[in-house]
């Protein structure tokens, strides 16, 4: 196939640059005034780094997992998106210095009055913790290298037997980032309430990584197809399916929500309801109101006709959309530790967000200009260019 | 799908290029024979295992629930283990049907229609138990939220009535799915019977198809809308019987991850069981060429899935009742592993676990005698997961002073035997009398049966 390498334009890295520029002025002043709250909000922003870098990665390993087609003309963007993984070894660094502003659990004095804690220790000590954290970024790391290496490679020898390889590494990426997943949840947000315990929290965060980083895999795709970047043969065909998987992640995500929601309120035990009731305190009600009408409801309604699915314009709409709600999800999840009594939402958390945001174009824009923004050496490739439904 | 060495071509659905006459004859040739001497023997067994269990079902009735071997701690137990153990086999059928028809896997054009054959006799055999259990089945009827003039009313809040309404409705719609699918495959049954009686029974049940455009059109809308309808269902049931459990306060039932656990455990189950008939009934009905080997490795990693899926459900349950710090919680899972039951749940993570991670290798998932092996197992183990989640709970609770142990009694056995000569009772009777692949899909997935658009560069048949 032709394919004409384009640099983006340049406002993608002025905006990029502009947002990271004035989050970093934000975060430092939110350090200067407020540590304790910058430290819970640096949190929140880590996380959603992690579903994004992460779950880029693991949507990679899903396409050549499922041997989907459709999907890859537009791998390069979740993996452009998945080199957030290197940085969150570095990103990591504050929250290392911030634990015992997070995490009470760490306060060796807490371990004499409570009994509880004393039984989870071999769990939660500080040296166990950071073993963990460096075991899970390692192996992001790893598998972020392997299959990028991999699939660049093939760019220039067009060899199926790379494929072949990035296949072998999805099964066992699946099963990892899995349990890796699963570690991160219960460390860095379970455990900020180190007496709650839900078996379903893991896979809980794992529904919000999944759909959150294919919301901006959906939003570049149809950005950078609209501006053409990449190939003029892709069109409904191709969107229908980011409609219809935007759609089902997000129900996956509200069955899971719902299922820990109920059997807490029904079993009514209150060693794991009072961590319902921190998100019913004062404003919290409206605010846990809020997140099932907006990650659920609204979603829920507006993807759900066929028409909804291809439109462009509807999609990018949903993509930013859902993007927003898993930060509000990521909010519910974290910061009830801290705001005890009601929510609040200033500039120091919108400086985070900015951060955030501001880093993933950037790293996004410096991996596009890089490397060809379709793979264009993967067998697959013109199948899923010649992507037609039923 | 599947791909070639060089992943640019999708290997075929189906194995020589068929006619379409050859497909007719090759699908409908079971129901137009004489049935062999082994569908006579296998009718026997299955035939008389059923017989065993209304004689069983017959003494329950007559003298209660008290036959069954249930006790006080542990009032659940074969009653509501094949409850389980049956509606999870269910989900295989709408699994196959709906959601991989929505995600457009052609490969289940072989196996969706026996699947979901399947489906309704396991959602049939599944209704008995916990009608059964009831104590006075004859009563039934109040389990439905219908006014009485004895002011009798259901309860809303409890999960049991919840199961009444997900149960009913999940058979109603796999019922009518199962049925439209059959409709155009009646009619070209309807138009090669020669035999009159045969003639007008398919006539009749074929409601006029004529095969016309405007038919299909519908037809295929119809499909669709069924399809979205019963997704939610392949979730919604088993979420249900989960919260069976996991809403009460005992220790080793109440975790928040038991609905999804639940689920992939069914399909794990239910894909067990496709399996492993479907291999029997490739090889005696020489359909080897449409029920390749192809579909047993794709079901083979749907199985290793939703293996290690129940696998991560099983290690979070046993971590998080440690992480807990609550010592109900603690035991309950110490005496699971190291208790008396510790033969049951060993049992269950061999067969569940270990065992399915052969299907690492492509080698085993091509293999059918290892598969045959392997699904059997996934079968025993889905019965024994259910058994160590009910039994193992009760038998020990919060009071060690009403501690006790379970032993079936001959009637519960005799039931469990019985639900399984009920199951295949109808099995063999849908392969005597229907055809239990979808002829009229299966055509549209034969090689050379697409319109060539766009002809493919390398030469194949103008799929894209």
């Amino acid at each position: 196939m032709e394919y004409q390498k384009k640099p983006l334009p340049s406002k993608v890295g002025t905006t990029g640059f502009a947002l990271l520029g004035a989050g970093i002025v934000l975060i430092i002043l939110a350090f200067a005034v407020n540590p304790h709250r910058a430290f819970f909000d640096y949190l929140w922003m880590y996380m959603f780094l992690v579903s994004i870098g992460v779950g880029s990665l693991a949507l990679v390993a899903l396409e050549y997992l499922a041997g989907a087609t459709w999907s890859t003309p537009f791998r390069r963007i979740s993996e452009f998106l998945a080199s957030i993984i290197p940085l969150l070894v570095i990103l990591v660094i504050p929250l290392i210095i911030g634990m015992h502003d997070i995490f009470h659990w760490t306060h060796k004095e807490m371990l004499e009055t409570d009994p509880l804690l004393r039984s989870k220790e071999p769990y939660l000590n500080e040296n166990f913790f950071y073993f963990r954290t460096g075991f899970v970024l390692l192996i992001w790391l790893i598998f972020f290298y392997l299959f990028i290496s991999n699939s660049q490679k093939q760019d220039i020898s067009k060899d199926p037997l790379l494929t072949k390889k990035n296949i072998r590494f999805s099964t066992i990426f699946a099963i990892l980032f899995i349990v890796t997943i699963t570690i991160t949840a219960i460390d860095w947000m379970m455990s900020l309430e180190y007496h709650w315990f839900s078996t379903m929290f893991g896979v809980y965060y794992f529904a919000g990584t999944l759909l959150s980083s294919f919301a901006a895999a959906t939003f570049c795709a149809v950005m950078l197809n609209e501006n053409g970047y990449l190939d003029k043969r892709i069109g409904n065909n191709n969107y229908y399916s980011f409609g219809t998987l935007m759609f089902a992640f997000n129900i996956f995500w509200a069955y899971i929500g719902f299922s820990q929601y109920m059997l807490i309120w029904y079993a009514d035990i209150p060693e794991e309801t009072f961590w319902i009731m921190m998100r019913m305190k004062g404003s919290w009600t409206y605010f846990s109101v809020g997140l099932v009408i907006l990650h659920f409801v609204i979603p829920f309604i507006l993807l759900m006709p066929r028409s909804a699915k291809v439109s462009p314009k509807l999609l990018k709409i949903m993509a930013v959309w859902i993007l927003a709600v898993h930060f509000y999800d990521l909010y519910w999840m974290i910061m009830p530790t801290y705001f005890k009594d009601g929510f609040e939402f200033g500039w120091s958390e919108l400086g985070f967000m900015m951060f955030a945001v501001g880093l993933i174009i950037t790293v996004f824009r410096i991996r596009a200009n890089k490397v060809n923004m379709i793979p264009v050496g993967d067998p697959k490739l013109e199948a899923g260019l010649k992507f037609h439904l039923n | 799908m599947s791909f070639d060495a060089t992943y640019a071509r999708e290997l075929p659905l189906v194995e020589s290029k068929a006619s379409f006459r050859e497909i007719d004859d090759a699908i409908i040739k079971p129901t137009e024979e004489k049935p062999r001497k082994g569908w006579w023997v296998a009718f026997g067994i299955s035939f008389t295992a059923l017989m065993i269990g209304a004689y069983c079902l017959g003494l329950t009735f007559y003298y209660g629930i008290g036959m069954w071997g249930n006790n006080q701690p542990v009032s659940w137990a074969f009653g509501i283990i094949n409850f389980v153990f049956w509606i999870g086999i269910g989900h295989a059928g709408t699994l196959i049907s709906a959601i991989l028809h929505l995600f457009r896997q052609k490969w289940r054009t072989g196996i969706a229609r026996f699947a979901e054959a399947m489906t309704i006799f396991a959602v049939m055999t599944a209704g008995i138990f916990p009608v059964i259990h009831t104590g006075r089945p004859w009563l039934a009827g109040y389990l439905l939220p219908l006014p009485n003039q004895n002011g009798v009313w259901v309860n809303f809040i409890s999960p049991l009535l919840w199961d009444v309404f997900a149960v009913s409705t999940y058979f109603t719609i796999s019922f009518l799915f199962w049925s439209l699918g059959l409709i155009p495959d009646i009619a070209t049954m309807r138009d090669k019977a020669k035999n009159g009686v045969k003639k007008t029974i398919y006539k009749v049940l074929a409601l006029g198809w004529s095969g016309s455009n405007r038919s299909w059109s519908n037809y295929e809308r119809a499909y669709l809308i069924l399809a979205g309808i019963s997704t939610p269902l392949v979730l919604s049931v088993h979420s249900i019987v989960s919260f069976d459990f996991a809403v009460s306060v005992i220790p080793g039932w109440h975790t928040t991850i038991f609905p999804p656990y639940f689920v992939a455990g069914a399909i794990f189950s239910g894909f067990g069981m496709v399996s492993t008939i479907l291999i029997i009934v490739r090889k005696v009905f020489g359909m080897e060429h449409i029920i390749t080997v192809n579909h047993l490795e794709k079901m083979n990693k749907i199985l290793l899935a939703t293996g290690m899926m129940v696998g991560y459900a099983y290690s979070m349950e046993f971590f998080i009742a440690w992480y807990s710090g609550n010592t109900f919680e603690m035991f309950v899972f110490i005496n699971r592993a190291m208790g008396p039951y510790a033969w049951s749940y060993w049992t269950m993570i061999t067969c569940n676990v270990i065992l399915p991670q052969l299907f690492w290798f492509k080698k085993i998932r091509r293999n059918i005698p290892i598969t045959f092996v392997l699904v059997i197992f996934v079968n025993v183990g889905m019965w024994f997961e259910r058994f160590v989640i009910i039994i193992t709970s009760l038998h020990r609770d919060f009071l060690p002073a009403s501690w006790a142990m379970f032993y079936p009694s001959l009637v519960d056995l005799g039931l469990l035997l019985g639900s399984f000569g009920f199951f295949f009772t109808f099995l063999l009777l849908f392969l005597k009398f229907l055809p239990l692949v979808s002829i009229a899909e299966l055509k549209a997935v034969v090689e050379g049966a697409q319109p060539t658009i766009h002809p493919h560069p390398n030469g194949s048949n103008g799929k894209h």
